[in-house]
């Protein structure tokens, strides 16, 4: 049932980007709509999905590559919708969504067993700590999309050109508050997680170390947040430079993870 | 009885021709009258507007109402009846009905999708209503009102009407997109042309908090600012213009001035370094701004053609959706049509039940007059089964006619009921039904 109504919440978010994709084809219409709540629904069955995983399991989908990927494309899901539900907002599903669908592609076909956990990766400073790093990654992944439509929609209008971009994506100022939000909350998110890790290996009386691949990682990312938020509130790297800044920063958390999971930890490891 | 549109409009007829087949809103109720005078005329509505002129009848197909309604037409341009013909259409039926849906959801406008022809054929409906008793029955009440929730379907369901589809609507456009909302900004307009009024008006309407006016004389300025209304719209010399550009957000120039009213020195010293967005909107022919200011950091800067541009590329896109509602339009046709065709079988329906009627009555008297010694109360009550038995045993095929009439074929549906229920003149009496009736059963048995 879990694999059963993960598949579904696959196809539904696949669908719903097939509507939007659509939707921004032809530069709007009812495609927008149909695909926002298409998204909606598989939102719902992905819920119940990672329910009945906590129910069966007793467990939290917080680690192994399946579980973990489920938990992280929820997690960016929900802060889509929960940003969008102003309308003008939505088109930025388009570019989330993508994320989405990959990592619940991943999260099917490698299954959504369980990984046999020791104690150390229970308890509630790693459940916090895995949260909110899930949260910090959410957030970066708003953020680098509304900045990347940002991107697009700043040199479609400077350049004047007024096809779908021009039609479909909000606003310049829409995409920057989004990319403000998706900062806003994913940093903190991201800090707290860090420090609740930190404290979680405290307590195993292990110190920071800086050359664990998943502490790597966080930092990398942590850094490449700071670099955006700072492009942000410097007045000579407003709008487009600091939109730029923020897909840059997720570009560099994903060549991070990917050089990190494929390279130096190898596919068995428990990272995500 | 049938559906026919008799019209002109703006592909049909030049625009001086249209202004002279336009009937004014006052005058539509006479026209009307005109056409209901007409024996086949059963329903009329009129609709007139600066893009069309068009007659619904639901009156006999092809009969002297579709003449006159063109004789109606022809006299309003002073044209004669034989010259109307090359630019009056006449839609029948089916293509009638589409042809309308098409309408009122803005499909055959000239500018495909603009929402206000939906409002003009609301209109039109309720002014026939108004003009006659019965003007608009069953049938135009239902077209009309098909139409309009078609309409408002297309729009809803398909991106036909969105996108801006007039210069100062794509003006209004481009501030949005870069702005979003345009609550507490701040506008200058340098000289006022209408095309500057109409922008201002827009971009008003859309919650600009404060709009500046400079024109060649503060005469003028001030009285552009009274017709767009001085709580908001401030007029100023035509010589503070470097100051009051600082702190801008959008600017409208159209100035007849044959050289750069805004330069990129000026405008560089009135932001002094400042980097976030202004929105220029440049419509003077010749140019007003330089093309260079365009390329300063946080500057958006468009002229005339770039606002026809977006307004192009909108109807670019409208085209391309309007297939997408053409598709959906047929639905909506069907179901009318459906409507219609079940509709027809109520006078058949009423015709079996008279006929039931009379046999049942005609038989129950001879019966009856037989029976010695039967009370009131029993004679009520045997009349009252024989009424019960004839409505049941009438359910089941009535239902069926409503439900087949509306399906295709529908007409050869109702004539075959027609000949079942022996009410096409050919069919036997009811006793010789009866006699072979019997025959079969006693052969049967």
């Amino acid at each position: 049932m879990i694999f059963a109504l993960h598949l579904a919440a696959l196809a539904g978010y696949a669908a719903a980007w097939g509507f939007l994709a659509r939707a921004f084809r032809t530069g709007g219409g009812s495609q927008e709509s149909v695909g926002w709540w298409t998204a909606v629904g598989a939102v719902l069955v992905h819920v119940l999905g990672l329910a009945w995983f906590v129910v069966r399991y007793r467990t939290f989908p917080l680690v192994g590559l399946g579980p973990a990927s489920s938990t992280l494309a929820l997690a960016i899901a929900l802060l889509t919708l929960g940003a969008a539900v102003q309308q003008e907002r939505r088109p930025a599903a388009l570019f989330v969504l993508p994320v989405v669908v990959v990592l619940m592609a991943l999260a099917v076909s490698v299954g959504l067993q369980p990984v046999l956990l020791r104690s150390a990766f229970r308890g509630p400073w790693f459940v916090l700590h895995v949260a909110m790093v899930f949260v910090g990654c959410a957030g970066l992944v708003l953020a680098s999309a509304a900045g990347a439509m940002y991107v697009l929609q700043f040199r479609a209008l400077k350049r004047k050109r007024f096809g779908s971009v021009f039609r479909f994506f909000p606003s310049l100022d829409v995409l920057d508050r989004l990319n403000r939000l998706g900062l806003l909350v994913g940093f903190p998110g991201l800090t707290v997680g860090l420090i609740a890790g930190w404290s979680w290996t405290l307590t195993y009386g292990r110190g920071l170390a800086l050359g664990d691949p998943q502490v790597a990682f966080g930092v990398v990312t942590w850094l490449a947040y700071l670099v955006a938020i700072v492009a942000r509130m410097s007045p000579d790297w407003r709008g487009e430079r600091a939109a730029f800044v923020s897909t840059g920063a997720f570009v560099v958390s994903v060549l991070t993870f990917l050089v990190l999971r494929v390279v130096i930890v190898g596919p068995e490891s428990v990272f995500l | 009885m049938g559906l026919t549109i008799v019209g002109v409009n703006h592909r049909t007829a030049p625009i001086d021709l249209r202004e002279r087949f336009h009937v004014p809103p006052e005058e539509i109720p006479r026209a009307i009258d005109r056409l209901l005078g007409e024996e086949t005329v059963e329903e009329c509505a009129l609709l007139s507007t600066c893009n069309r002129t068009e007659c619904y009848l639901w009156a006999t197909p092809t009969g002297p109402g579709e003449e006159a309604a063109a004789r109606l037409l022809a006299e309003r341009a002073g044209l004669e009846a034989s010259r109307v013909g090359r630019y009056v259409y006449r839609w029948r039926d089916e293509e009638a009905v589409l042809h309308l849906f098409r309408v009122a959801a803005g499909l055959d406008s000239m500018v495909v999708g603009e929402p206000q022809i939906q409002g003009q054929v609301e209109d039109a409906y309720r002014t026939a209503r108004e003009a006659r008793p019965g003007a608009v029955g069953h049938v135009l009440h239902r077209l009309f009102q098909s139409a309009l929730a078609a309409g408002g379907r297309v729009r809803s369901e398909t991106a036909v009407g969105e996108g801006a589809a007039s210069v100062p609507a794509a003006a209004v456009q481009l501030v949005l997109k870069v702005f979003g909302s345009l609550e507490g900004r701040r506008a200058l307009v340098i000289g006022a042309g209408e095309m500057g009024e109409a922008i201002l008006q827009g971009l008003l309407d859309r919650g600009v908090g404060e709009a500046v006016v400079a024109s060649r004389t503060l005469a003028r300025s001030r009285e552009t600012a009274g017709r767009l209304g001085e709580d908001r719209v401030r007029a100023a010399p035509y010589l503070d213009v470097p100051e009051e550009l600082r702190g801008v957000d959008v600017v409208l120039t159209s100035t007849s001035a044959p050289h750069p009213v805004v330069t990129t020195e000026a405008l560089q010293a009135a932001r002094g370094g400042e980097k976030r967005e202004l929105v220029i909107v440049d419509i003077a022919l010749p140019r007003d701004v330089e093309p260079a200011v365009g390329d300063l950091p946080g500057v958006f800067l468009y002229n005339i053609d770039d606002l026809q541009a977006v307004v192009n590329a909108t109807e670019e896109a409208r085209q391309a959706e309007g297939r997408e509602a053409e598709n959906l339009l047929r639905e909506d046709v069907e179901a009318f049509q459906g409507w219609l065709l079940a509709r027809q079988a109520v006078p058949l329906i009423r015709e079996i039940r008279r006929s039931a009627e009379e046999v049942r009555a005609e038989a129950m008297l001879e019966a009856l007059e037989g029976i010695e010694g039967l009370s009131e109360a029993d004679r009520e009550r045997i009349l009252g089964a024989s009424r019960l038995v004839v409505h049941k045993l009438l359910h089941a095929p009535t239902v069926a006619l409503r439900e087949l009439a509306g399906e295709p074929g529908g007409a050869d549906h109702l004539e075959i009921a027609r000949r079942l229920f022996a009410l096409d003149g050919r069919a036997r009496d009811g006793a010789r039904i009866d006699e072979g009736m019997d025959e079969d059963d006693d052969e049967r048995g």
